[in-house]
C-alpha cells in the first residue's frame, strides 16, 4: 500500500511539472505581447514605453529564465503577483477556488442524491418503458449545450416567473445563509442537470451487473422482500464501481463549472482559468490549472484506491484500469 | 460464413430491441442525409446560404424561408443544413481520428506488453490527468505559426475546423485506448492468436487480421459517443469565442450569436439549440444500444 | 423533496420585489469586472466608469465637448494670465499653466488635497518603473511642476500645443497614503499601492462617492462620502455588479436585478437595438453616438490599394447610408472624415463619397481593373481583383458589417476574402507590426480636438528599425499631411488653426489612406425614474455628473 501510494504520488508529482512546463510554452506561443496590448489604444505610447513595462514585468527575459524564476519561487511557497490583478496569486486564487467548491461540492451531492435512486429503479426493470424514460432523462441532461441551458432558466425562472434571482452568490451587502440561499438555486441547478445523467447511468449500469450476480438470486430464493434485495445487498456490492467512477469524474469539475460561472457571474475558478488564459496571466494561469491538474490527479487515486480497497478481490498490484 | 451471418442477426436482434436507440439510428441518418444534400435544398429553394440581404432581416417564416431569416437577411433552414455539415463533419472527423489512434496505441500496448505497454499506459495515465477543457482554450489561442506551421493553414476559412479536429484527435484518444488495449490483452490469449502466433505470422498480420476485428466493439461504441462529446464540446469553444469562426456557420457558433437575440428572435437560438441537443442524444442513444447489442454482458458500464 | 418545497417557498418570499422599491438605492450592471483599481495603471472602460465617482480629474470634456474644471476652480488661459508661453533653459519653447485646487476638495479621510499630493502623483507617474500607462504626460509631456502654497501650482509642459489647458488623465493620488508604499519600493508599487491592498480605504477617495466594499469579480459597493464638497449625491447605495455574458446581463435587467446598463461597458449595439425594439417602453434607451470611429485601414505598401483610384472606388461601391439605415436603425451615423461632427474644429468642407457604383466602377475601369463579365474584376496581367478584409473575431457588429460590405463589393467586381483574429492577435501583433495584407476594420477611441500625429504622420509607421513605435498601420506617408500636424502643435491663432485643421480633413478626404464607415453609438439602457442622465459621447463617463442625477418622483 505504502509502496503503491508512493509511486504514485511520485507520478503526481511529474505530471504537475511536465503541466507547468507545457502551460508555460504555450502561454508563450500565444500571439500578442500582454504589455502591447494594454498599449494598444493609447495612442502617445512609445517603444521606449513598451520596452519599459516589459522590463517591469519581466516579460524581456527568456522563456526558460522566467520559467525557473518561478518554479524557484513556487517552492518556497511565493506564487508571485497576478499582472491582471495586481494582487498575490493566493488572494486571487482562494477565494475563487471556495466559490467554486461551493458551488461544484452542492451540485455534486445533490446529483448523486438523486442519481442512486433514480439508477437503483431503472435497474430494476432494464429496458422497459420506465427504464428508458430514465435513460432520456439521463442523456437529455448530458446533450444540452450547457450555457443554452443556463439561459434558458434563467429566462424563465428569472425573467418570466420572478421567482429567482439571475445572478451572483448573494443579495449584496446582507450576509446570512438564509438570504443566499435562492442565489444557489439556478447555478446548482443547471450544473446538477449536466451531470446527474451520467451518474445515473453508472449506478444503473453496475446495479444491472450485481442484479445478475447467483447471490442476488440466492436471496431472493429464500424469500427476502425485493427491497432487502436491492437496497441492503446489492448497492452495497454496486457501490464499488459508483464510487470509483464517480470519483473519476472529480477531475473535470472544474472545466463543467466555467460555462455555469460565466452566465450567473459567480466568480470561481473556472472562470479564472479562462481569463487568466485570454489574458496571458502566466502567475495565476499557472496555480490554478495546476490546482485543477492536482484534483484530476487526486480524484484518479481515490479511485483507485477506493477500487483496491472496497473489493477484496483486487489488490493494488492489479489497479491498472 | 454462416457464422457471421449469424452474428449479424444476433447483433441486429439485440439491437433493435432498444426502441429508443432504434428511433436515434433513423433520426441520426436523416440529419445526416439532409445535411449532404444542403447544396441540392439550397439550389432547389433558390436561395443562396451566403447572400446577405439587409431589407430581409429577421423575416419571419415564409414560403420563401421556411424558417424565416436571420440577422443579415439569410435563410435560417440552409443554414442550419450548412452548419450540420460543419457540426456533423467536424464530430465525425475527431471522433474518428482519435478513434485511429487510440486503436493503434491499444493494439501495441495490449498485444506487445512489457516495456512497450508500461510506457504508452504511461503516456496515456499523463493525459487523462490533464485537465481538459483549460488546455483545449490555451490550445485553442495560440498561434500556430510560431511552431512553424504554414501560414495558409491558419488562415484559410476551414482553419477553426482544422484545429477542433487535431485538438480533440490530440486528447481524445485515451479512452478507446484504455478499451482497446483491455480487449486486446484478452484476445490475445485466445487459441486461435497462439495458433497463429505458432505458424509464424508476423505480428502486423496477426494484429490487423485477427485482434483488431475483435476489439472493434468498444471502439466503435467509443467513437459513437466522442461524436457527441464534439459536438457539445464545439458550441461551448463557441461560446468561448475560440470556436469555429464566422462566416462558416456551425450550429454551435450559430447558438452563440443567437443568445444575445433570445428575446427578439428567439427562434434563432433554438432550432440550432434544438438541433445540437437532438444529435447528442442520438449519438448518445445509439452508442448505448450498439453497446449492449455488442456485448450484452458488458451492462452498459463505460 | 421537503427540503427543497420550504427553501423555494422561503426564496419566493424573500424575493418577490414590492412594486416601488425604495429608490435610495441604484444597482447597475457592467459587461466586465475591473482587475485592478489604480486610476492610472492599466486602463479599463468598467474601471474608469466606476472610478469617475469617486474620484474627479482636473479638467475634462463635458456633454457639449467643451473642457471643464471639475477638480480645479479655472481653466488656465492666456487671456487671464494663468497660462504662459514660456523659453527654457535649452531653447525650447513651452506653456507653463497655473491651476489652482478647490478650496474644499479633500479626501475621504478628511485629509485635505493639496499640492503635496500634485507633487507626489508626477514623481510616481514618471517613475521608469511605476507602470503608469500614460507615461507621456507626466514623464515628457510634464516637464516641471511648482507649487505656489497648498493650493496653487504650476505645470511646465514640453510643448507649446494649443490645448494647453488639458490635463485630463492626470489623477491625482493621496500623498498621505500612497507615498510611504511608494518609497519604501517603487518597482513594486502597482502591486502594493493602497488601491489594491486597501480599496476600501476612505482616504484613496474624494468624489461624492467612495469605494465601500467590494466583492472581487462580482460587484462593488459605493456610499456616500461625508467629505464631497460638491452636490449631495442622489443615492444612499449604488451597487455595481459585473456579469460577463451579455444575454445574461439583459435577464438581470429585466429581471429586476439591475436598474441600469450604462454605455460605457454595457450591452452590444445589436442586442440593444433589439432590445429597444421589445421593451423600449419600459426603459429610456439611448444612442448616443460618439468619438469611437469605426473605419477600415488600408495598407497602403499593398499595390492594389496603393493606387488611390481603386480607394476611392472601394468606398464609393459601399452604401453606407443603407447599413446605416438598416442594420443601425439611424443610430450610428455615417462618418466621411475621422474628425466627429460634434468635434468644434470639424468642418464640412472636404470631398464626401455618397454610394455611386457607377463612378466606383469608371474609376476601377481607370485604374485597370477591367470588367470580366459580371465577375470579380481583374486587370492586364490576369490578377484578380482580391483583398483580404481582417477585424476582431468574436465581434458580432464588426462581423456582421464585413458581410454586409463583403456583398456589396462583390457586386462591384471586387473579391473581398474576409480572415478575422481574436483581438489579442489583432491589436497586440498583427496591426501593430502592419501583417495585414489589405483591410483591417477596427475602432479609434479619441479626445475632442485630438490631433491624429500618431496615426497620420509618416514618422509614426510602426517598422522594425523604429522598434514597432507609433499607431500608422495605414503607412501613409504625406509631406502635406506631415507639415499640417506639426503645425497643428503650435499655431492656436484661431482662424490659422481653424484652416490647418480643414485641410486636414481635406488630405484626408482625397488620400482616403483609411474608409471612414460610422461614428459608434454606445447604448445607454436607463431607467424612466432618473433624469440628468447625459452621455458624453467621448471617453469621460456619465459618472463624472452622478451627483446632478435626480430621482423623479
Amino acid at each position: 500500500m505504502t509502496r503503491f501510494l508512493a509511486s504514485r504520488l511520485l507520478q503526481a508529482v511529474l505530471v504537475l511539472l511536465l503541466m507547468s512546463v507545457l502551460v508555460t510554452v504555450l502561454i508563450a506561443l500565444m500571439p500578442g505581447d500582454p504589455v502591447d496590448l494594454m498599449l494598444a489604444g493609447n495612442p502617445k505610447a512609445t517603444a521606449a514605453d513598451a520596452a519599459r513595462l516589459k522590463a517591469l514585468y519581466g516579460l524581456d527575459r527568456p522563456l526558460w529564465e522566467r520559467y525557473v524564476n518561478w518554479l524557484g519561487a513556487a517552492l518556497t511557497g511565493d506564487f508571485g503577483y497576478s499582472r491582471l490583478f495586481a494582487q498575490p496569486v493566493p488572494a486571487v486564487l482562494l477565494p475563487r477556488l471556495g466559490n467554486t467548491l461551493l458551488l461544484l461540492g452542492a451540485s455534486f451531492m445533490l446529483a448523486v442524491a438523486i442519481a442512486l435512486p433514480l439508477g437503483v429503479l431503472a435497474a430494476r426493470k432494464p429496458y422497459s418503458l420506465l427504464d428508458d424514460a430514465v435513460n432520456l432523462f439521463c442523456f437529455a441532461g448530458i446533450s444540452v449545450p450547457p450555457f443554452w441551458l443556463a439561459l434558458l432558466l434563467i429566462l424563465l425562472f428569472a425573467v418570466t416567473l420572478g421567482w429567482l434571482p439571475a445572478s451572483g452568490m448573494g443579495p449584496v451587502g446582507e450576509e446570512g445563509w438564509l438570504a443566499r440561499l435562492p442565489h444557489f438555486v439556478l447555478p446548482v441547478a443547471t450544473l446538477t442537470l449536466a451531470s446527474v445523467g451520467g451518474y445515473t447511468r453508472y449506478v444503473r449500469s453496475a446495479m444491472l451487473v450485481e442484479l445478475r450476480q447467483d447471490y442476488v438470486r440466492t436471496a431472493r430464493a429464500k424469500g427476502l422482500g425485493e427491497g432487502q434485495v436491492v437496497w441492503r445487498h446489492t448497492l452495497r456490492n454496486a457501490l464499488i464501481p459508483i464510487v470509483t467512477i464517480v470519483a473519476l469524474e472529480f477531475g473535470t469539475l472544474f472545466s463543467g463549472a466555467l460555462v455555469t460561472e460565466t452566465m450567473f457571474a459567480w466568480p470561481g475558478m473556472g472562470k479564472l482559468i479562462y481569463d487568466s488564459i485570454m489574458g496571458n496571466d502566466l502567475n495565476v494561469a499557472l496555480v490554478a490549472l495546476l490546482l485543477a491538474t492536482a484534483t484530476t490527479l487526486a480524484g484518479n487515486l481515490l479511485a483507485d484506491v477506493a477500487y483496491a480497497a472496497l473489493d477484496p478481490r483486487i489488490t493494488f498490484k492489479d489497479v491498472r484500469s | 460464413m454462416g457464422a457471421i451471418a449469424a452474428m449479424r442477426s444476433r447483433f441486429l436482434r439485440r439491437f433493435t430491441r432498444h426502441r429508443l436507440a432504434t428511433v436515434s439510428a433513423v433520426v441520426l441518418a436523416l440529419l445526416a442525409l439532409a445535411a449532404l444534400a444542403a447544396p441540392l435544398i439550397e439550389s432547389a429553394m433558390g436561395v443562396d446560404q451566403t447572400a446577405v440581404s439587409l431589407l430581409d432581416r429577421y423575416g419571419p417564416p415564409s414560403f420563401e424561408h421556411p424558417l424565416g431569416t436571420d440577422e443579415l437577411g439569410r435563410d435560417v433552414l440552409v443554414r442550419l443544413l450548412y452548419g450540420g455539415r460543419v457540426s456533423l463533419f467536424v464530430g465525425l472527423a475527431a471522433a474518428l481520428a482519435s478513434a485511429v489512434i487510440g486503436t493503434a496505441i491499444g493494439l501495441l500496448a495490449g498485444y506487445f506488453g512489457g516495456r512497450v505497454d508500461d510506457a504508452l499506459m504511461r503516456l496515456t495515465d499523463v493525459l487523462i490527468a490533464l485537465p481538459l477543457l483549460p488546455l483545449l482554450i490555451v490550445l485553442s489561442a495560440i498561434d500556430p505559426t510560431r511552431l512553424g506551421v504554414p501560414e495558409d493553414w491558419v488562415s484559410g476559412e476551414d482553419a477553426s475546423l482544422g484545429r477542433i479536429v487535431v485538438l480533440v484527435a490530440l486528447f481524445g484518444w485515451t479512452t478507446v485506448a484504455r478499451l482497446v488495449r483491455g480487449a486486446t490483452l484478452s484476445a490475445r490469449r485466445r487459441d486461435y492468436v497462439r495458433a497463429a502466433v505458432a505458424l509464424g505470422a508476423g505480428s502486423r498480420r496477426i494484429m490487423l487480421a485477427h485482434i483488431l476485428p475483435n476489439v472493434a466493439a468498444p471502439a466503435v461504441v467509443a467513437v459513437t459517443l466522442t461524436v457527441g462529446n464534439v459536438i457539445l464540446l464545439e458550441s461551448v469553444l463557441s461560446f468561448l469565442g475560440l470556436g469555429i469562426q464566422p462566416p462558416l456557420p456551425s450550429w454551435g457558433n450559430m447558438l452563440t450569436n443567437a443568445q444575445e437575440l433570445v428575446s427578439t428572435a428567439p427562434m434563432l437560438a433554438v432550432w440550432p439549440g434544438l438541433l445540437i441537443f437532438v444529435t447528442v442524444i442520438a449519438v448518445n442513444l445509439l452508442g448505448d444500444g450498439l453497446q449492449d447489442a455488442l456485448d450484452p454482458r458488458s451492462g452498459g458500464s463505460r | 423533496m421537503r427540503h427543497h418545497l420550504a427553501a423555494l417557498a422561503l426564496a419566493v418570499s424573500l424575493t418577490a420585489a414590492p412594486a416601488f422599491a425604495a429608490r435610495d438605492t441604484l444597482t447597475i450592471g457592467i459587461s466586465q469586472f475591473p482587475a485592478n483599481w489604480h486610476p492610472s495603471i492599466e486602463p479599463m472602460a468598467a474601471k474608469h466608469f466606476i472610478l469617475d465617482a469617486t474620484l474627479r480629474p482636473f479638467t475634462v470634456y463635458d456633454a457639449d465637448w467643451k473642457l471643464t474644471c471639475l477638480l480645479c476652480t479655472a481653466l488656465p488661459s492666456v487671456e487671464a494670465g494663468t497660462a504662459v508661453l514660456e523659453t527654457r533653459a535649452d531653447g525650447r519653447q513651452g506653456y507653463a499653466v497655473t491651476y489652482t485646487i478647490h478650496p474644499d476638495a479633500t479626501w475621504g479621510d478628511g485629509t485635505p488635497i493639496t499640492t503635496k499630493d500634485v507633487l507626489f502623483t508626477w514623481e510616481v507617474g514618471r517613475h521608469p518603473q511605476s507602470g503608469f500607462t500614460n507615461a507621456d504626460l507626466h514623464a515628457r509631456d510634464i516637464v516641471g511642476v511648482d507649487a505656489k502654497d497648498d493650493k496653487t501650482f504650476t505645470i511646465h509642459r514640453d510643448k507649446p500645443l494649443c490645448t494647453y489647458a488639458e490635463i485630463n488623465d492626470f489623477a491625482v493620488l493621496p500623498a498621505h497614503l500612497e507615498k510611504p508604499v511608494f518609497d519604501s519600493d517603487p518597482a513594486a508599487y502597482r502591486q502594493r499601492s493602497r488601491y489594491e491592498t486597501d480599496t476600501t480605504n476612505p482616504g484613496l477617495w474624494f468624489g461624492p462617492y467612495r469605494i465601500a466594499a467590494v466583492e472581487s469579480g462580482a460587484h462593488v459597493v459605493l456610499e456616500p462620502n461625508p467629505t464631497w464638497w460638491g452636490a449631495k449625491p442622489p443615492f444612499r447605495r449604488i451597487v455595481v455588479k459585473a456579469i460577463e455574458n451579455t444575454a445574461a446581463l439583459e435577464a438581470n435587467l429585466l429581471s429586476g436585478g439591475l436598474d441600469l446598463i450604462p454605455g460605457e461597458a454595457g450591452l452590444p449595439f445589436e442586442q440593444a437595438l433589439a432590445f429597444e425594439k421589445k421593451h423600449g417602453g419600459k426603459y429610456n434607451v439611448v444612442f448616443k453616438p460618439g468619438l469611437v470611429f469605426e473605419h477600415i485601414d488600408l495598407n497602403l505598401d499593398n499595390p492594389v490599394l496603393a493606387d488611390p483610384r481603386v480607394r476611392r472606388a472601394l468606398l464609393l461601391a459601399v452604401d453606407r447610408a443603407s447599413i446605416s439605415r438598416q442594420l443601425f436603425e439611424n443610430r450610428q451615423p455615417v462618418a466621411h472624415n475621422q474628425v466627429n461632427p460634434l468635434d468644434r474644429v470639424h468642418v464640412e468642407d472636404f470631398r464626401h463619397y455618397p454610394y455611386d457604383p457607377k463612378e466606383a466602377a469608371r474609376l476601377l475601369d481607370e485604374a485597370g481593373w477591367g470588367e470580366k463579365g459580371g465577375g470579380i474584376r481583374v486587370n492586364a496581367k490576369g490578377e484578380k481583383l482580391s483583398l483580404e478584409f481582417m477585424t476582431t473575431a468574436g465581434n458580432r457588429a464588426r462581423e456582421l458589417m464585413q458581410q454586409v460590405l463583403q456583398a456589396q463589393w462583390k457586386q462591384a467586381g471586387i473579391e473581398v476574402r474576409i480572415a478575422n483574429e481574436p483581438a489579442r492577435v489583432f491589436f497586440g501583433q498583427t496591426l501593430h507590426e502592419r501583417r495585414h495584407k489589405a483591410m483591417a476594420l477596427f475602432a479609434w477611441i479619441s479626445s475632442p480636438e485630438n490631433i491624429p500625429r500618431t496615426t497620420f504622420h509618416s514618422t509614426m509607421v510602426p517598422t522594425a528599425a523604429n522598434n514597432w513605435a507609433g499607431q500608422n498601420y495605414m503607412g501613409f506617408r504625406n509631406p502635406e499631411m506631415d507639415k499640417v500636424l506639426d503645425d497643428l502643435e503650435t499655431v492656436c491663432e484661431p482662424a490659422a488653426n481653424k484652416r490647418l485643421w480643414t485641410r486636414l480633413q481635406q488630405i484626408y478626404a482625397d488620400e482616403l489612406p483609411s474608409l471612414p464607415l460610422f461614428f459608434r453609438a454606445d447604448p445607454h439602457i436607463l431607467p424612466k425614474w432618473i433624469d440628468g442622465i447625459i452621455p458624453t459621447g467621448h471617453q469621460a463617463s456619465t459618472m463624472l455628473w452622478v451627483e446632478t442625477w435626480k430621482v423623479k418622483e
